[in-house]
């Protein structure tokens, strides 16, 4: 019997289950809400968590951007909250360290991986491409749940008595190898590297799903070439994350036996204070650091690539026209997953690894501004006289496209190796990366949320507060991380606890100041944004068309509120690509309307 | 039923071709074997280089015939071949950096570290000898080296 | 056979409605779940080959692997033990083929055999390997402990024992779970699972898991006791 009697009658169970699927469903509230394998459920679930995370991540920014403004000042709330962790009311040298580690590792992974991709992965690839779920819904549910302990996990770190790891969020050896090294490198660790380890597994199941989704289940008619961008970049997310993470569990099982089993993968030559010369020889801690830049490299676009497709999509319907350039989109999102792989040493410059091979990653790295630039330009070209639906999610949108293109061109600079000598951990690249990457991939995930909010929950936010939320956020961005530049060529370093003993720095008192009191500001602005978003989920104005954004995609053919299955009756067929907005004088013809015979070709 | 004899046919030409892949495979390593043993005689680094290299193109070939016959991969669409193998190139770069930069690090350590250069140099008669009386004591003092 | 169904063009392949693969989404995660694998495994691998590649000196595996079972005290046969191992995984893996070509022809009892058999292979390979560590062991190698010079009789590192315990153990973990899952499969070819079904694709899954675990120890083997 051939492969393909069997696929057929596969499908055709899947499909008539999903016809039946209102009828006999009876959900409890635990297999609705908790242990549901339904992929909207699932995306909501990462969403929220995602926001937890976020609140959690960026309290911990404030609290430790409280030391860097006011070094001089107590504070005696914070003995209140954080007990010996901030003695007399100013934050310890130890919990500065931790803050700022676990700052950095919950934002990149749990907010920026997992709340973004986890959260529009999951919402729009089954709908968009018209599937009534994730080829396997218990591989989601159990990817949301790995994800979910492992941020239980790292909750705990927090909460030992050594306190969290505080080697940075990069993990190094030997900080993170050696239990003696600081007081973070005990438990604190250990619990780090089974968090990421069960995120590791969270992410690969995830990643298989989303990729074994696109590729087999695309509703009739739905071609490769059909997609919306937004299922493109997801693609390419995944595909970088089955292919890179793997590297990065390798990576800390080596650690992990370097921690506990007396192996040297790592280390070699160590003497630590009050300990002695260690035995350990033969390692090489810049073999760990190849390890986890060929996870990390990948990682920065396994979080700006979702964000990239959203805002296409967003700013392709709020403009009223077609994306510009759809296929050069997909090739250059194609070009940035390649790249995303042969660059990952461009992290490493100025710490021994050979300066031939780094001149072969200079190479390598600039080349990433070209595909990089063709986005752009196509984001810039869509936007180009077109008819313009200033939207939050469209706000939002081309706030990214602004802290891409600001960021992204600093990124030039960094990626010379000689620059690099200068400019390699300050607070150039502080800024660097936090625009380019981590502010432009919230406005990527704000936009996606404040553009599918009407689909998940039916309602929509509501628009002043999210106009407020937009505004202060984009200009606190920029008045955050902009003067981080000058800081930064100045030879300001990065990770240290107080500037104001340096005498080359103490001039930045002021401007530190300055961009600890915008943090502060910016961080409150994002209550507005919960405010709204929690708010609205029970109270929010009403949706009361299916497709409120005038939109061409397929998830907007579903009910208001789709139910487990999507679709009542057959899955629409698809006839046309994502993105004829003003064809023929039509403001916009969804995906699903047949092409007529008088219909010009684009 | 036409259908089942077909299928008789075809499983007879599948198990046809699973001896013919399992004797390529047992050739393969035993060759692989042979120049192991072969290898042990030769001292010349270029020959032993040459001889690595050969069993390497011999285990990139027991790879090819594993995944092509045993795991079906060449009788998959085109494109899923495609799909699995073009991703593997990766590995290239992979192993060209890592492998560069381990080098590299090693010529460092022998140019900036004499004090590595020489502990390197350095024969241990001694812990030789007892190894080949073998026997318990070897693990003591041998795990934490003789600084 | 889905080489023979599919007569239709590329763009029909791709249009939608259907896997563009002729698979079924539980294989295709399978391959690229492997290719995940692999990644890891490359990971060990490439690590393995940097440190040496950053280290002086390195032991002669022909000088540490050179026992085997029941043999006498300080017998020298190296690579005899590690070829016996790497045939027998070989023959696990024809078996396997067996095993998921009468699944295919809807034979349950081939199917079972042949199971059984790849079953016994594993478990063989297990034990052989078990052996070997505890070998090692009594030699005085464990992780962070080793007792064999450089080949060139000076001092080493402890990485050789280190990587060979790391990389060998993961393997035999893959193979350990590939036996697990492989006697799940035999449980339910024998409840009549796969019967009702009307399919055996489970077993070609568990096949390809099977397989890769093969391949796994081709790599391993090479870089371990060949080079």
């Amino acid at each position: 019997m051939s492969n393909e009697a069997v696929l057929h009658t596969h499908s055709g169970a899947h499909d008539g289950h999903g016809d039946h699927s209102h009828e006999h469903h009876h959900e409890t509230f635990i297999t609705k809400y908790v242990f549901s394998q339904d992929h909207k459920m699932i995306a909501k679930q990462f969403l929220i968590t995602g926001m937890v995370w976020a609140v959690l991540g960026g309290l911990m920014s404030v609290l430790f951007r409280l030391q860097l403004g006011y070094p001089d000042q107590s504070f005696p709330w914070l003995e209140d909250i954080l007990g010996k962790w901030a003695k007399g009311g100013h934050i310890t040298p130890e919990a500065y360290y931790a803050l700022v580690t676990t700052h950095g590792t919950v934002l990149v992974f749990f907010v920026l991986t997992a709340g973004l991709s986890g959260t529009f992965a999951n919402f729009l690839i089954p709908l968009q491409i018209g599937a009534r779920d994730m080829a396997s819904p218990f591989m989601n549910m159990l990817s949301y749940w790995f994800f979910f302990i492992a941020g239980l996990v790292m909750l705990c770190s927090v909460f030992v008595e050594t306190g969290p790891f505080s080697g940075g969020w990069t993990a190094y050896p030997p900080l993170s190898a050696l239990g003696d090294a600081s007081p973070g490198s005990k438990t604190g660790m250990d619990l780090w590297l089974i968090s990421m380890a069960l995120f590791v597994v969270s992410s690969l199941l995830g990643g298989l799903n989303y990729i074994a989704t696109v590729l087999n289940m695309r509703t009739k008619g739905m071609s490769m070439t059909r997609l919306p961008l937004t299922i493109w970049a997801l693609f390419f997310t995944a595909v970088l994350g089955v292919l890179s993470f793997p590297v990065l569990f390798s990576g800390f099982i080596l650690l992990i036996f370097d921690r506990n089993f007396g192996t040297s993968f790592y280390l070699s030559d160590i003497f630590v204070n009050g300990v002695g010369a260690l035995p350990n020889e033969g390692g090489s801690a810049i073999l760990y650091q190849h390890l986890f830049w060929f996870l990390g490299h990948p990682e920065v676009y396994i979080i700006l690539l979702p964000a990239m497709g959203m805002v296409s999509e967003i700013m392709s319907v709020n403009s009223r026209k077609p994306i510009f350039g759809y296929m050069a989109m997909i090739g250059s999102l194609f070009a940035i997953a390649i790249l995303a792989f042969l660059v990952w040493a461009h992290h490493m410059f100025v710490t021994g690894l050979n300066p031939f091979l780094g001149s072969v990653f200079v190479l390598l790295t600039l080349l990433i501004a070209v595909p990089s630039a063709i986005k752009v330009f196509n984001w810039l070209t869509t936007l180009w006289r077109g008819n313009i639906r200033f939207t939050p999610g469209m706000l939002f949108a081309i706030g990214f496209v602004s802290l891409f293109i600001s960021g992204g061109l600093t990124g030039i600079w960094l990626g010379n190796s000689a620059l690099n000598i200068h400019l390699h951990d300050t607070y150039f690249v502080i800024a660097h990366f936090h625009i380019v990457m981590g502010v432009a991939s919230m406005f990527g995930m704000f936009a996606g949320i404040y553009h599918w909010f009407p689909k998940m929950y039916g309602r929509f936010m509501n628009n002043t507060l999210a106009y407020i939320h937009f505004w202060v956020t984009i200009a606190g961005a920029y008045m955050i991380f902009w003067p981080m530049h000058y800081e930064g060529l100045a030879g300001m370093p990065r990770r240290y606890y107080d500037y104001s003993i340096w005498e080359s720095f103490k001039q930045f008192q002021g401007l530190n100041q300055f961009i600890s009191l915008v943090a502060m500001i910016v961080f409150a602005a994002q209550f507005l944004f919960l405010f709204n978003f929690f708010y609205s989920v029970f109270k929010g104005r009403k949706v009361t068309t299916q497709n409120p954004w005038e939109s061409n995609t397929l998830e907007w053919t579903t009910p208001i509120h789709p139910g487990h299955g999507n679709w009542v009756g057959e899955i629409p067929e698809v006839h046309r690509w994502a993105y004829d907005y003003g064809k023929d004088g039509v403001d916009f013809i969804p995906q699903t309307t047949p092409v007529g015979a008088d219909e010009s070709h684009h | 039923m036409s259908h089942t004899a077909i299928h008789e046919d075809h499983s007879a030409e599948v198990k046809k071709e699973v001896v013919r892949v399992t004797i390529i495979l047992s050739v393969l390593t035993i060759i692989e074997l042979a120049l192991g043993f072969f290898m042990m005689g030769i001292d010349a680094p270029g020959t032993r280089l040459l001889i690595k290299g050969i069993i390497v193109i011999l285990m990139l070939s027991k790879a090819f015939y594993i995944v092509a016959y045993f795991m079906h991969l060449k009788h998959e669409v085109r494109n899923l071949i495609m799909t699995i193998c073009v991703p593997l190139c990766l590995f290239f770069w992979f192993i060209t950096a890592f492998l560069y930069d381990g080098n590299s690090f090693r010529n460092l350590r022998n140019t900036y570290d004499p004090h590595y250069k020489e502990q390197s140099t350095i024969k241990v008669e001694k812990k030789e000898l007892k190894h080949e009386e073998k026997k318990e004591e070897a693990p003591v003092d041998t795990q934490r080296r003789t600084d | 056979m889905s080489t023979t169904t599919t007569a239709t063009t590329t763009t029909k392949l791709w249009g939608g409605g259907r896997s563009p693969f002729n698979v079924e989404y539980g294989k295709l995660m399978m391959w690229y779940f492997l290719m995940s694998d692999a990644l890891t495994f490359g990971a060990f691998l490439i690590s393995y080959g940097t440190i040496r590649f950053s280290t002086n000196g390195w032991p002669d595996p022909n000088k540490v692997f050179k026992s085997y079972p029941f043999a006498a005290e300080g017998v020298n046969a190296p690579l005899v033990f590690v070829s016996i191992m790497t045939f027998i995984l070989i023959i696990s893996s024809v078996t396997m083929v067996l095993a998921v070509q009468a699944g295919k022809d809807m034979k349950k009892k081939a199917v079972a055999i042949n199971l059984i058999l790849t079953i016994i292979g594993g478990l063989a390979f297990l034990s052989c390997q078990a052996w070997e560590w505890n070998h090692l062991h009594n030699e005085g190698a464990w992780w962070g402990m080793n007792p064999f010079p450089n080949a060139d009789g000076t001092a080493s590192s402890t990485n050789f024992t280190n990587y060979f315990f790391t990389i060998t153990g993961f393997h035999g973990f893959h193979v350990f779970s590939g036996v697990i899952i492989n006697i799940i499969m035999l449980i339910m070819t024998l409840t009549d699972q796969f019967e009702k079904r009307g399919h055996y694709l489970m077993i070609e899954k568990a096949g390809l898991y099977w397989h890769f675990v093969d391949l796994v120890w081709v790599f391993v083997f090479t870089c371990f006791y060949l080079i």
